[in-house]
C-alpha cells in the first residue's frame, strides 16, 4: 500500500528527514513514536503533500502511484486521510458545509454519485452520533472555538466520513482524557479493515492498549532507529528514548 | 452669464449647466409645478460649485474626473422584458434606465409617491425640504446638487406610526444599454419613517444590458428615522464592470431608532459611497455594515460618517473586502462623538482580503472624540488567503477552486450575516456566490 524509500526532506534548508524507510501493507497499523521535533509530524505531512517542504530525495508508492508527483486534493481523493496534530480553525465555514463538500467532492472524485443534501445529513449525524459529537458542533463554524479533544473527535468524524485507505493519526490522543480516547479508539477499531492501513503518531503507550499496532517505529532525529511489536512501546515507556538513541548510532 | 463668470466654470460643469437648460427649454407650461421648482433650486447650488478634485481631503482616493468628463447622452428608454423576480414576497417597484417601470405598490399605512407629487403636498414639501438641509458627512459633495438639479423620477416613501411593512420593499434599478455611449441617471429616494415604524428596503441595482454597458448611476437617499423606529436597508450593486456609481445616503436618526445598512458592492468599475448618519437624540443604534468584492480595475471606495451628537448612542461599523487583479477599495471610516456624546460606544472594522500583488486596500480611519466617558475602537486589518487553512481543506478533498471560494465567502460572512432576514441574507449570499465564482484566483 505505503512504500517509502530513503526519503529525504528539508524545511527552509534544514534537513528534517534523513532517509525514512517504511513499508505498510494492507490492513496494518504501524505506530511512530519518537521523542518530540524528531520528525514526526513532518512524516506525516510530506505523506499529506504540504508544499513548503522539500523533497531532496527518495520516493514514495502509494498503492504502486508515485505520491509526490499527486497534489494534496488527488492525494485525499485517492484515500490518503491525515488527521493534524493540531487541526486549523476556520472561522466563517461550518463545520456541516465543510464535510458535505469534502463528502460530495471526494464520492465524485472516487467515481461515486453523489449524495443528496439529506442523504448527506443522515450519514454525518450517524457518523457523529458514533464518536459522541453533539449535532450542535455541525452548525459551528469549522474548529473554531473546539476544545482539545473535540478538535480530535470532528478529525475522527472526518476520517469515518471520507473512508480511505490510509489515515495516518498525528498524535490525535495527545491531551485526550480516557473516556475520549476509547472513543476515538473504537472509532478505528470500527474502520479496520483488511484493505484499510493505519499510522498512528504518539507519544504514550496507552493508545496502544486500544488500538493494538502490528509494528512500532521509533523515529530519532529524521531515522528510523528500531522496529519492533506493540512491546517495544511498552519498554519505551518505561526506559525512554536514551537506548535507543545509542542504539542509533549502533545502527550507522 | 458673463464673460468673466464663464471662464471660471469648468468644461464638465459648463456640459451639465447646457444639460440642464435644455430641460429647462423643453418645460412649458411646467415651469411652476414644484418639481421644477426644486429642481431649479438644485440647479442653482449646482453652477456655483464644482467638482471636487483630489485635492479634496474627501476625494483623496477616488478622482471622479473620469466620470464627470464624459459626454452623457439621455437615458435610452428601455423596454425590458419582465425582471426575474425575488424568490420571496415583496413589493416591487422597478426603474429601468431611471424611469419609473412599475406600479406604485400600494401599503396599508404607507404612502408611496413620485417626489413630483410629493412635492405638491405642503408637509411632504416641507418634509423634503428640511432633508436638502442635512449635511452630508462627505464634503464637497457636488453630486447631491447634481442630483437633485437632474433626479426625473424620484420616489417617496412615507412609513407611517406604528406601521409594521412585514414584506421587504424590492426597488429595482435595471440600467439597460447596447450601446457605447455613456449615460447617466439620478436614483432618488426619501424615506420618512415616523414614530414607531418598521421597514426592511432593498435597493438593487444591476445592469441587463451588454456586459460592456457603460453607465453613470448618481444616486441620493436620504433617509429620517423618527422615535423608535427600525429601518433595514440592505443595497446590492451589481452594476456592469463599465460602469460608474457614487451613492450617497444620508440619515437622521431620532430617539430609540435603529437602523442597519448592509451595503454590498459586487459591479462597477468606479464605485464611491458617501454614507452619513446624524444622531439626532439618544439610545440609537446604528449598524454600518459593507462587503465589496473587486476583480479587474475595479475602484470601490466606502466613505462613512457617524456623528454622535447626543449621549447613549451605540454605532456597529464593519466593513470587508476582497480585492484581486488590479483593484483598488477604500475604506475612510469617520466618526465624530461630539462633548455631550457621553456613553457613546462606536465600533469600527475595516478588512480586507487581498489576492494580487496589484490590488491595492487603502484604510483611513479617523476618529474624532470630544467626550471623555466613551468606548471606541477600530480595527484594520489587510491579508491574504491562509495556507494551512487551504491545506487543510485540500487534504480532505477540496479542489484548490472550493477551498479558497469557501474560505472567501466565509471571509465576507462576517459581514453577511449580520442580517437577521434570513430571506434577505440568502440574496445577499447569492449575489456573492455569483461574483466569487467569475473570480480566477
Ligand atoms: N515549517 C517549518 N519551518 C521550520 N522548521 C520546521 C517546520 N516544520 C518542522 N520544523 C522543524 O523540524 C523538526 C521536526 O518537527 P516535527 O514537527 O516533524 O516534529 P515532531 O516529531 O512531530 O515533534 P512533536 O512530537 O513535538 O510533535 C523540528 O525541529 C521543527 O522545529
Ligand atoms: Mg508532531
Amino acid at each position: 500500500m505505503l512504500e517509502i524509500r530513503d526519503l529525504v526532506v528539508s524545511v527552509e534548508g534544514k534537513e528534517i528527514l534523513k532517509g525514512i524507510n517504511l513499508t505498510v501493507r494492507p490492513g496494518e497499523i504501524h505506530a511512530i513514536m519518537g521523542p518530540n521535533g524528531s520528525g514526526k509530524s513532518t512524516l506525516s505531512s510530506v505523506l499529506a503533500g504540504k508544499e513548503e517542504y522539500e523533497i531532496n530525495s527518495g520516493s514514495i508508492l502509494f498503492e504502486g502511484e508515485d505520491l509526490l508527483e499527486m497534489e494534496v486534493t488527488e492525494r485525499a481523493h485517492a484515500g490518503i486521510f491525515l488527521a493534524f496534530q493540531y487541526p486549523v480553525e476556520i472561522p466563517g465555514v461550518t463545520n456541516a458545509t465543510f464535510l458535505k463538500s469534502a463528502i460530495n467532492s471526494t464520492r465524485k472524485a472516487r467515481g461515486l454519485e453523489e449524495l443528496s443534501p439529506v442523504e448527506v445529513l443522515k450519514l454525518i449525524r450517524e457518523k457523529a452520533k458514533m464518536l459522541e459529537i453533539d449535532e450542535k458542533f455541525l452548525k459551528r463554524s469549522l474548529n473554531e472555538g473546539f476544545s482539545g479533544g473535540e478538535k480530535k473527535r470532528n478529525e475522527m468524524l472526518q476520517m469515518a466520513l471520507l473512508d480511505p485507505k490510509l489515515g495516518i493519526l498525528d498524535e490525535t490522543d495527545s491531551g485526550l482524557d480516557i473516556d475520549a480516547l476509547r472513543i476515538v479508539s473504537d472509532a478505528v477499531n470500527q474502520l479496520r479493515d483488511p484493505q484499510r492501513s493505519f499510522i498512528v503518531i504518539t507519544h504514550y503507550q496507552r493508545l496502544l492498549n486500544y488500538i493494538v499496532p502490528d509494528f512500532v517505529h521509533v523515529l530519532h532525529e529524521g531515522r528510523i532507529v528500531k522496529t519492533g511489536d506493540k512491546s517495544l512501546a511498552l519498554k519505551l515507556e518505561d526506559e525512554g528514548y536514551d537506548w535507543v538513541k545509542g542504539g542509533a548510532e549502533a545502527l550507522i | 452669464m458673463n464673460n468673466i463668470h464663464q471662464e471660471q466654470i469648468s468644461e464638465h460643469m459648463e456640459r451639465f449647466i447646457n444639460m440642464f437648460h435644455l430641460y429647462d427649454v423643453g418645460l412649458n407650461g411646467h415651469r411652476h409645478e414644484p418639481i421644477a421648482e426644486y429642481r431649479r433650486n438644485g440647479f442653482e447650488l449646482l453652477k456655483s460649485e464644482d467638482f471636487p478634485s483630489r485635492r479634496d481631503e474627501d476625494w483623496k482616493y477616488t478622482s471622479v474626473t473620469p466620470i464627470i468628463n464624459q459626454k452623457f447622452i439621455e437615458a435610452p428608454k428601455a423596454n425590458l422584458p419582465s425582471q426575474p423576480t425575488l424568490d420571496f414576497e415583496n413589493h416591487a417597484i422597478v426603474f429601468n434606465n431611471g424611469h419609473l417601470s412599475s406600479q406604485l405598490p400600494t401599503i396599508e399605512g404607507v404612502e408611496i409617491l413620485s417626489v413630483a407629487d410629493a412635492l405638491k403636498s405642503e408637509s411632504y414639501n416641507n418634509w423634503i425640504n428640511a432633508q436638502l438641509q442635512v449635511q452630508s458627512g462627505t464634503l464637497k459633495n457636488t453630486f447631491l446638487r447634481l442630483n437633485q438639479a437632474f433626479s426625473a423620477s424620484g420616489l417617496f416613501i412615507k412609513v407611517g406610526k406604528n406601521i409594521n411593512i412585514t414584506k421587504p420593499i424590492h426597488i429595482q434599478y435595471n440600467s439597460i444599454s447596447d450601446s457605447n455611449q455613456t449615460f447617466i441617471t439620478h436614483p432618488q429616494l426619501f424615506v420618512w419613517m415616523e414614530v414607531g415604524s418598521n421597514a426592511q428596503i432593498i435597493e438593487d441595482y444591476s445592469n441587463s444590458g451588454s456586459e460592456d454597458a457603460s453607465y453613470f448611476t448618481n444616486v441620493v437617499n436620504r433617509i429620517e428615522l423618527g422615535k423608535n423606529a427600525k429601518l433595514v436597508h440592505l443595497k446590492l450593486q451589481n452594476e456592469s464592470f463599465k460602469a460608474q456609481a457614487v451613492n450617497n445616503t444620508i440619515v437622521s436618526q431620532m430617539r430609540d431608532s435603529n437602523y442597519s445598512h448592509y451595503a454590498l458592492d459586487l459591479g462597477g468599475n468606479i464605485v464611491r459611497n458617501n454614507l452619513s448618519i446624524r444622531l439626532m437624540d439618544s439610545n440609537t443604534l446604528s449598524n454600518l455594515y459593507g462587503a465589496f468584492i473587486g476583480f479587474n480595475d475595479q475602484h470601490i471606495d466606502n466613505q462613512t460618517f457617524i456623528d454622535h451628537a447626543m449621549p447613549h448612542c451605540q454605532s456597529n461599523e464593519m466593513y470587508k473586502g476582497i480585492l484581486a487583479d488590479r483593484s483598488r477599495g477604500v475604506f475612510n471610516g469617520k466618526v465624530l462623538v461630539r462633548q455631550d456624546a457621553q456613553k457613546t460606544n462606536a465600533f469600527q472594522q475595516s478588512s480586507s482580503l487581498v489576492l494580487s500583488p496589484t490590488a491595492v486596500m487603502d484604510t483611513k480611519p479617523q476618529l474624532e472624540i470630544f467626550a471623555d466617558d466613551v468606548k471606541c475602537s477600530h480595527g484594520a486589518t489587510i491579508g491574504h488567503l491562509d495556507e494551512s487553512s487551504i491545506f487543510y481543506l485540500n487534504s480532505r478533498g477540496l479542489s484548490e477552486n472550493m477551498a479558497k471560494s469557501l474560505l472567501k465567502r466565509a471571509f465576507i460572512s462576517e459581514v453577511v450575516d449580520h442580517i437577521e432576514n434570513e430571506d434577505l441574507k440568502e440574496l445577499a449570499y447569492a449575489k456573492i456566490e455569483d461574483k466569487l465564482n467569475l473570480m480566477k484566483i
